[in-house]
């Protein structure tokens, strides 16, 4: 019982995050990577 | 910890899938995390610089008094380009961390009753698609990944250096880490130490030896560079929050890395970063199931406790007493220097979430013919880490993209490397990292400055690191002693080319490109950082749209050959030495050997150490 549970949440969870993932890249397929405002870069932002 | 022996009944072909479905998985993860950075061009990322025809000479071994950062990465890649074009060296080097990481990572999950794949593959693909990796990838440490693909081979080597032919194991074992360089030695060591401790604690000093010994290439011109660290770098690198629960929870998610850009898409949405630490938790339920059924042996022991210290380390500079321990210690001695990047020790934890995520796979799946719904969980478990972290797809959510050098570079450094006058090449704008337009469709690629490696002679650039943190850039101060002396004569209005020549500087680059706009517009991109002047005697080499190459004149310019010292060469001897006689005596390779022939009715199961 506990493992046909397990399978349930898993597969919910997976779906769901198949689900977001799938609405997220679609509505920001247009984005690019890396804002392009500067030629010299820090090495990062904290 | 099985080895890749036919079991019981079973035939050769499906031993032979059985053996190859961990590579498999490894490569396809590798294909889906690269995406467009499979065709034709480099992957240019921060840290990540690949250059056409890379230069292979002393610099590249590790001459002169620079940190040895890139040794012998820099200098196998070179080799390798010598069969290969560089950008396809690139690839097979970033595939080979996927499919190295997730073999050895299923190798270490115990063999079960039953013939499931799940939980090896859960293993497999947890350890190549999880946090630490596209963080890492995402700053471009291809050198540090390579270490972290070699270490269940290490941590399975370390555990049977007692063994005949351990110790050629150990070190052939050891192979990713030697490429590597420092911080894969390093992390080599936080996993090996501990492991061979809880086999036998008298080969530790032999697998301190073994990681001495392939260190050997960076760590001679390490001990003998004036290189320094700057204490400060400990607050900037220090491991921080990146999902909301803490420092400490991100860290135990794999997260936590110090650089916001370098978080992949998606990663802090909050179902996925809720999502996460139940994963992580669920793997380590598994590793103690394992752990307590004690099928882990010593390797389970030290990993334990390389995870442990690993994620002690990785804390450390997220609190103000642990920060000051750290700054005391980098300013008592260099040397500790690594321990400012934390989140980096968090590697050993991966490793063992990896595995133990493969014991929580064996026990969902359970025995055969319990039923459908645990084999369905263990494969639906196999999924997880690539469906929670979809950042990483596709060339890591469109950030890693192939681009070609402009055909300029090229020309320039024709010129450079076909003069047999010794000098370095200072590269202007005084700045390490740039924005390039290379990519195109108005796409920025973030790379440290590729001019820092295109050269066969030493390069001067500013390797300060600049590092915004709530709106304000602070400085971390670079390790050259060269760079820092040429700052220093630009900050007191002294960098001409008499100043420079007696540096040792023989060439000025100025990459156009990148020029704040009020330098460009002026015209005089020498003026760029108070370096150099209008009356400074310079013959123009090469003027075009993106660079612009000067030389100075040979009475300034007092410099010698770069070249290796004789304990430089003998440290190269010894490693190179020891890892081809390893490979011959050791009678296996990281590579999988031709599939195995059927045992019959005869396990050869290994038992655990």
């Amino acid at each position: 019982m506990i493992k046909v549970l397990a399978a349930c949440v898993i597969g919910a969870a997976l779906a769901g995050g198949l689900a977001l993932v799938g609405t997220t890249v679609a509505t920001n397929a247009s984005s690019s990577a890396e804002p392009v405002n500067e030629s010299l870069y820090n090495y990062g932002d904290r | 910890m099985t080895r890749d022996v036919p079991r019981s009944g079973e035939s050769r072909t499906r031993a032979a899938v059985r053996c190859a479905a961990p590579w498999l998985v490894g490569l396809a993860a590798g294909a889906l995390a690269l995406g467009p950075g499979l065709g034709r061009g480099y992957l240019l990322r921060y840290d990540m610089v690949f250059v056409p025809d890379p230069p292979l000479g002393p610099v590249q071994l590790g001459a002169g008094d620079g940190f040895p950062r890139a040794v012998p990465s820099d200098a196998v890649a070179a080799l390798l380009s010598r069969l290969l074009p560089a950008d396809i060296v690139q690839t097979l080097l970033l595939l080979a961390v996927f499919a190295v990481g997730a073999a050895g990572a299923a190798r270490l999950v115990p063999a079960g009753s039953g013939r499931a794949q799940a939980p090896r593959l859960a293993a497999a693909l947890f350890y190549v698609w999880n946090p630490f990796l596209a963080e890492r990838l995402l700053l471009g440490q291809w050198a540090v990944l390579l270490g972290y693909a070699g270490l269940p081979w290490v941590l399975a080597a370390a555990v049977r250096l007692g063994r005949r032919r351990g110790p050629a194991r150990f070190i052939t074992a050891l192979l990713p880490a030697a490429v590597g360089g420092f911080s894969s030695a390093l992390l080599s060591a936080l996993v090996a130490l501990p492991a061979a401790a809880a086999a036998r604690p008298r080969t530790v000093p032999l697998a301190a030896a073994g990681i001495a010994l392939v260190s050997l290439p960076w760590l001679v011109p390490a001990l003998g560079s004036g290189a320094s660290t700057d204490p400060a770098a400990v607050d900037l690198f220090a491991a921080r929050a990146d999902t909301p629960f803490g420092a400490a929870g991100s860290l135990l998610s794999l997260g936590g890395i110090w650089n916001a850009r370098a978080v992949p898409e998606l990663y802090g949405h909050p179902a996925l970063a809720a999502l996460r630490p139940a994963l992580s938790l669920a793997a380590l339920a598994g590793w103690v199931r394992l752990l307590r059924g004690g099928r882990l042996g010593a390797a389970g022991t030290g990993l334990t406790a390389a995870a442990a210290a690993g994620l002690g380390l990785a804390l450390l500079g997220t609190t103000e007493p642990g920060r000051e321990l750290l700054r005391w210690l980098i300013g008592a001695w260099p040397g500790f220097g690594p321990l400012r990047d934390g989140q980096l020790y968090v590697a050993p934890l991966a490793l063992l979430q990896a595995v133990g995520l493969g014991g929580a796979a064996e026990w969902l799946h359970g025995p055969e013919g319990e039923g459908r719904a645990g084999p369905v969980a263990a494969a639906l478990l196999v999924l997880a880490p690539v469906v929670l972290l979809p950042g990483l797809l596709w060339g890591a959510g469109g950030k890693l993209v192939p681009v070609r050098y402009p055909a300029e570079w090229g020309e320039v450094r024709r010129i450079v490397d076909g003069d047999p006058d010794p000098g370095s090449v200072l590269v202007l704008p005084w700045s390490a990292y740039r924005g390039l337009d290379w990519a195109g469709g108005g796409r920025t690629v973030v790379v440290l400055d590729p001019a820092a490696k295109l050269f066969e002679r030493r390069t001067v650039w500013n390797d300060d690191l600049r590092v915004a943190e709530d709106g304000e850039v602070r400085t971390v101060r670079g390790e050259d002693p060269a760079a820092r002396e040429a700052a220093r004569l630009a900050a007191e209005g002294r960098a001409d080319a008499e100043s420079l020549g007696a540096l040792g500087v023989r060439y000025v680059l100025v990459e156009r490109e990148a020029l704040p706009d009020t330098a460009a517009t002026t015209g005089d991109p020498l003026h760029e950082n108070k370096f150099l002047s209008d009356s400074d005697p310079l013959e123009q080499v090469h003027e075009g749209p993106r660079l612009a190459l000067y030389r100075i004149p040979d009475l300034h310019v007092e410099a010698v050959k770069e070249e290796l010292s004789g304990l430089e060469v003998t440290g190269w001897s010894a490693t190179v030495g020891s890892i081809i006689c390893s490979l011959a005596a050791s009678g296996s390779n990281l590579v999988p050997v031709r599939p195995p022939r059927p045992a019959g009715n005869r396990s050869r199961k290994e038992t655990p150490t």
